[in-house]
């Protein structure tokens, strides 16, 4: 199946999503995509680590040739939002009148998801683009994002943001991949459980891609027959930590998995190693 | 005097299972405490004592000085609502459409209903200890910082202008002042989102001088609380470990030292294996590296905050009764938090 041209990666919080999200963006570029990632959360400042680059701006900047980053400032986002979307004049000569829309906006609800999904559609329907991915928002809150064309469109009944409410929603259904990211412990996969379960009922993605990070190497060794020590210690815990987590990686579909990294320190060198693992998936 | 002690990091790092240790500790110490959990594990409860925990505080079946309560987490804006307005503003608050959605634009409500929970324990002065388990939402930052949050919510700049002033009613809303925005706002929102969105705004504003007030009493006794930062050595947990290192000395106090769970043996760092199997070798090796990795960046961590450091080793079963909770405190390396539990 050819990938979607958006990957959207969530997951609970302190899984590795933004880990995740570089190494499919450079995984993709080094097959020679083009790629734009974009981080939705914060200033992008772990998307940024990862990828090996300074703070991240909100236009598209060439991290490496054909690769692109980018953060999505909310307000900023709303004013591009209105004024490239909405064809409102230029917003600053609008003044305090700005200013107060923007707080009203971040009080409504939807308005705050509507303009950050929809500055990463705009930037899939710009066609510049052989991969987009977004570093988004964790699983307790990307629902409310992806639902928001739906929940614009329950409340109001007309308006200029309605339309555009529509052909976001067909992005999402029609080239989106949702990439959820989990670790094999309880909290996250029951996290990813329930995300899977309520997309099953209310489909809002093309595709949903399961994804288990930080998975132990196999260990094979006579667990009866261990010998004293430190060796024996590690191999202890390791047995158990590995039993704990194939408990956990049933419970899940069949999915990739990506290794854990002993020692390594670096966030650009974690994104690499997982992207030379992702280079074998296809 | 109650001595209270905030247990505070992020989500997943055992904050919950350390906020009981401390208190069974303590208990067996002699001291009269009470261990305030949100949302704890079933496995963590049953090790209480307690299955049907609840927001009353109970003691403990077999140890008469340990008290356990649970705070619910999702009580938020409802509660807040009716606590704070007039019964017919609140049910109007609550029934208004952008309720809900509000509520979840603004988690810090959460939080701060939580922080007041735990404020009323200590108001009532009926233990001698009071652990709090703070809830991990926005990094665990968020419950010291939900009273100012919550006060600016109510009372803040936006709310101001667009209810016009200490009295609000809707002809405010429509002054000349907030007629360009809102002309903008109905051409793009349509008019009836943004009337729902006003009238729960200024709903919301009546309950200003509660919230302030109570605010005010819930930060001094974050100011006078002993807090301890829980993390793993894992990249999210450390940055919020930062974040309260260097955020809550402005908005409650220093915290009183850092606690590092799941710690590896400092002796597996470029052990000899000895004479054993080779896959045996291999792994020892491996964890041998990551042990590595976990103290320098303990290390590092030290010396940057100038803190205190304390380690819990990384047991391969949690705590499952009273002796392992209180082994927990008792067995640890670095720092004693023993003396931290005396009133």
């Amino acid at each position: 199946m050819k990938t979607p041209p958006l990957v959207v990666v969530s997951g609970k919080g302190g899984v590795g999503k933004s880990a995740v999200a570089a190494s499919v963006a450079l995984s993709a570029h080094r097959a020679g995509a083009r790629v734009l990632a974009l981080s939705m959360v914060g200033n992008g400042a772990g998307l940024a680590s990862h990828l090996g680059t300074g703070m991240l701006d909100t236009a598209p900047t060439e991290v490496r040739p054909g690769l692109f980053a980018l953060t999505i400032d909310r307000s900023k986002a709303l004013v591009e939002y209105l004024q490239v979307q909405m064809g409102l004049p230029a917003f600053a000569t609008l003044g305090p009148a700005a200013r107060a829309f923007d707080a009203l906006a971040s009080t409504a609800p939807a308005i705050r998801e509507i303009v950050t999904i929809g500055k990463v559609a705009f930037e899939v329907r710009k066609k510049e683009w052989d991969l987009v991915v977004a570093d988004a928002p964790p699983t307790g809150q990307i629902g409310s994002y992806l639902r928001a064309m739906k929940t614009i469109s329950e409340l109001v009944p007309t308006g200029k943001i309605r339309e555009q409410a529509q052909w976001m929603e067909q992005i999402l259904m029609t080239e989106t991949n949702l990439m959820l990211v989990s670790i094999p412990e309880e909290l996250p996969v029951s996290e990813t459980g329930e995300t899977l379960e309520w997309l099953q009922a209310e489909p809002l993605v093309k595709q949903v891609e399961l994804v288990s990070n930080r998975v132990l190497p196999n260990l094979e060794t006579d667990e009866t027959n261990l010998p004293r020590g430190k060796a024996g210690d590690a191999a202890r815990l390791h047995l158990l930590l590995q039993s704990e987590q194939r408990r956990w990686l049933e419970v899940l579909p069949p999915h990739h998995r990506l290794p854990f990294l002993f020692g390594v320190v670096t966030p650009s060198e974690v994104a690499a190693r997982l992207s030379d693992e992702m280079d074998d998936w296809s | 005097m109650t001595k209270p002690i905030l247990v505070a990091g992020g989500g997943g790092v055992g904050k919950t299972t350390l906020s009981a240790a401390l208190a069974v500790a303590a208990a067996r110490q002699g001291i009269r405490s009470l261990v305030v959990t949100v949302d704890p594990a079933k496995r963590l409860a049953d090790a209480l004592g307690l299955e049907g925990l609840g927001p009353e505080p109970s003691p403990h079946p077999s140890e008469p000085l340990l008290w356990a309560a649970m705070i619910d987490a999702s009580a938020s804006w409802a509660a807040l609502a009716h606590r704070y307005a007039d019964p017919a503003v609140a049910d109007r608050m609550v029934s208004n459409p952008f309720f809900a959605a509000a509520t979840n634009h603004f988690p810090a409500s959460q939080s701060f209903a939580a922080a007041e929970e735990a404020a009323n324990f200590l108001d009532a002065r009926a233990w001698e200890l009071v652990v709090i388990d703070t809830p991990p939402s926005a990094g665990g930052i968020e419950f010291f910082t939900s009273p100012s949050a919550m006060t600016d919510l109510v009372g803040g700049r936006l709310l101001r202008w667009l209810t016009g002033g200490r009295l609000p009613g809707r002809r405010f809303f429509f002054d000349r002042t907030a007629r360009p925005a809102l002309k903008m706002g109905d051409q793009i929102l349509g008019a009836s989102l943004l009337e729902g969105v006003a009238e729960f705004l200024m709903d919301l504003r009546t309950t200003y001088d509660g919230v302030a007030a109570r605010s005010r009493q819930i930060e001094t006794h974050l100011r006078n609380a002993t807090t301890l930062v829980v993390t793993t050595a894992d990249p999210t947990p450390i940055k919020e470990a930062i974040r309260f290192f260097r955020e809550l000395p402005e908005v409650a106090s220093r915290p009183a030292g850092v606690v590092f769970n799941r710690t590896l043996p400092e002796g597996w760092i470029d052990a000899r294996p000895g004479r054993v199997r080779m896959e045996l070798a291999e792994n020892l090796q491996r964890w041998g590296s990551e042990s590595r990795r976990q103290r320098d960046l303990r290390l590092e961590f030290a010396s940057r905050y100038r803190t205190d450091l304390t380690t819990i080793p990384w047991k391969t079963t949690p705590p499952t009764d009273l002796d392992s909770l209180e082994a927990m405190v008792t067995d640890t390396e670095g720092i004693s938090l023993l003396p931290l539990l005396r009133p």
